[in-house]
């Protein structure tokens, strides 16, 4: 049955894992970003090894190497979109073009929470900005 | 003499929003880009803000072809991350419901195919044989649409026996429709005018860009997740994976007509053997336990992924989902150089794009 296999990794080893994950003929299911309880960012890059999803995971890095070369779309996609809603920095990305932002939004990179506020928050933070008048 | 032709990404003859940015030569296109994020509505930072029953709601309207794929693939890392095991029959409805949904989606695309290509009198044909699988979606679920047939630990509502009969006798009804659609498509000469070596994905292209689904499956790249990586019931069931090697549009038909067989063979087999017992374990709410969970369901356009990030709490910490036309997508531009400014509109749709999931 499809499981799932953690493994913690440095940023040195995502490169090299990557390379033996394509030469394997592994698909990559997705690069997955999130902040632990602590804030620290995690980077998850989970492949598809039926039946598991084996799931490499950096912890506290916000400069990683880029996989685009390796993996061509199905990693330089989801790097671009970690790179405009996290902050996370790919070396060796082409951040040339949004992904998923406006183009004049391009100068916020980095920042792309403020694009998805819900609009329960942008009340609340319009309440405290009349309070504060 | 070199034009750029831009094509959405708010045009008539698009579905769903993208834009495509075409370089052309006289009628040939010699580059292309696409730029997504028309659609983007937040809805992963949505579901920070709720429980697990309200997030299966939200996801649900993340897509409107294949809402119980995200709701499914959702509750499956809930219950992951929980370690709930889900009654047998909750997962068999559950299958159900996902074949069905995909039966419905892929007589939707062969229809918009049709269509895009002057086929209108085989739109018609198709869409209208789609209408018997969405009143039987109807029936089984109270929705056309989003059929929230899911909850965390099974199914919301049962298959009793009347309603088994209906659908069994619905399966065999749609056979001799589906042989007719397979038998024009196959052998149309308009079809494969406008289709047979069209927007051509190479297996070895596939392969390095990702492709998954039937569009992967038409270019020779035999990956399915239902067989590779079963996940609920499917292990319990036998059914093949079609898989052609031209790689272009007439192919991704192909793949897709047949594996709305494969899909009645699935729904079947379910019917026949559906178990006995409870379809759920009570419709409660829980709290997500910390962890992570990743799950993958092979949507109608392919694999789909979602990531659940639990704390302890009710709401989710985190949720990441990622659909098959967000690997699908980039493969777009590769397929329109070389081809001309005719045929863009029918090798985009090809990929069966969904915007809307791809932006979330």
């Amino acid at each position: 049955m499809q499981e799932n296999k953690v493994t913690q990794i440095t940023r040195d080893e995502i490169v090299p894992l990557a390379e033996r994950m394509k030469k394997a003929g592994r698909y990559l299911v997705m690069i997955h970003g999130w902040l632990d309880k602590d804030g620290q960012p995690v980077v998850s890059w989970d492949y598809s090894v039926p039946p598991a999803v084996e799931c490499y995971r950096v912890v506290g890095e916000t400069k990683l190497p880029s996989i685009g070369e390796i993996y061509d779309t199905a990693a330089s996609w989801p790097e671009r979109e970690l790179n405009e809603l996290f902050g996370i920095e790919f070396e060796g990305l082409d951040m040339s073009k949004r992904l998923f932002l406006p183009e004049d939004m391009l100068e916020t990179q980095g920042k792309g929470q403020i694009m998805v506020t819900p609009l329960s928050e942008l009340v609340d933070n319009m309440k405290k900005v009349k309070e504060e008048e | 003499m070199s034009y750029i032709v831009p094509i959405g990404p708010y045009h008539p003859a698009l579905e769903e929003p993208i834009h495509a940015k075409l370089i052309t030569e006289g009628e040939v296109i010699k580059d292309a880009e696409v730029f997504v994020g028309y659609n983007h509505r937040g809805i992963e930072k949505l579901a920070t803000e709720r429980n697990c029953i309200q997030t299966l709601v939200l996801v649900e309207r993340v897509c409107g072809i294949c809402s119980h794929s995200h709701a499914f693939t959702y509750a499956m890392c809930v219950e992951d991350i929980n370690g709930i095991q889900v009654p047998k029959r909750g997962d068999y409805i559950r299958v159900i419901t996902a074949e069905l949904e995909r039966l419905h989606s892929h007589f939707l695309w062969m229809g918009i195919a049709c269509h895009i290509i002057g086929h209108d009198s085989m739109f018609m044909h198709i869409w209208d044989e789609r209408e018997l699988v969405m009143d039987l979606l109807e029936r089984m679920t109270g929705n056309r649409v989003n059929y929230a047939m899911v909850t965390i630990g099974g199914s919301r509502r049962d298959i009793d026996d009347d309603l088994r009969r209906d659908l069994l006798a619905a399966m065999d009804k749609l056979k001799a429709p589906l042989d007719r659609i397979v038998d024009i498509v196959l052998n149309d000469r308009t079809i494969a005018m406008r289709t047979k070596g069209v927007g051509v994905l190479t297996r070895e292209d596939a392969l390095r860009m990702g492709a998954v689904g039937p569009h992967a499956r038409a270019s020779g790249v035999d990956i399915d997740v239902r067989r590779d990586s079963p996940y609920s019931a499917y292990g319990d069931f036998e059914f093949n994976v079609p898989v052609c090697s031209n790689g272009d549009v007439f192919d991704r038909v192909v793949v897709r007509a047949l594996e709305c067989y494969e899909s009645i063979k699935i729904i079947r087999q379910a019917l026949e053997n559906l178990p006995e017992g409870p379809i759920n374990l009570g419709n409660k709410l829980v709290k997500i336990k910390e962890g992570v969970s990743v799950k993958m369901h092979e949507a109608p356009r392919g694999q789909l992924s979602h990531m659940v990030v639990g704390d302890g709490s009710f709401n989710n910490h985190r949720i990441s989902v990622h659909v098959p036309s967000y690997k699908n997508t980039p493969t777009v531009p590769h397929m329109l150089r070389g081809n001309t400014v005719a045929d863009a509109g029918l090798i985009i749709a090809s990929i069966d794009p969904c915007f809307s999931c791809l932006d979330r």
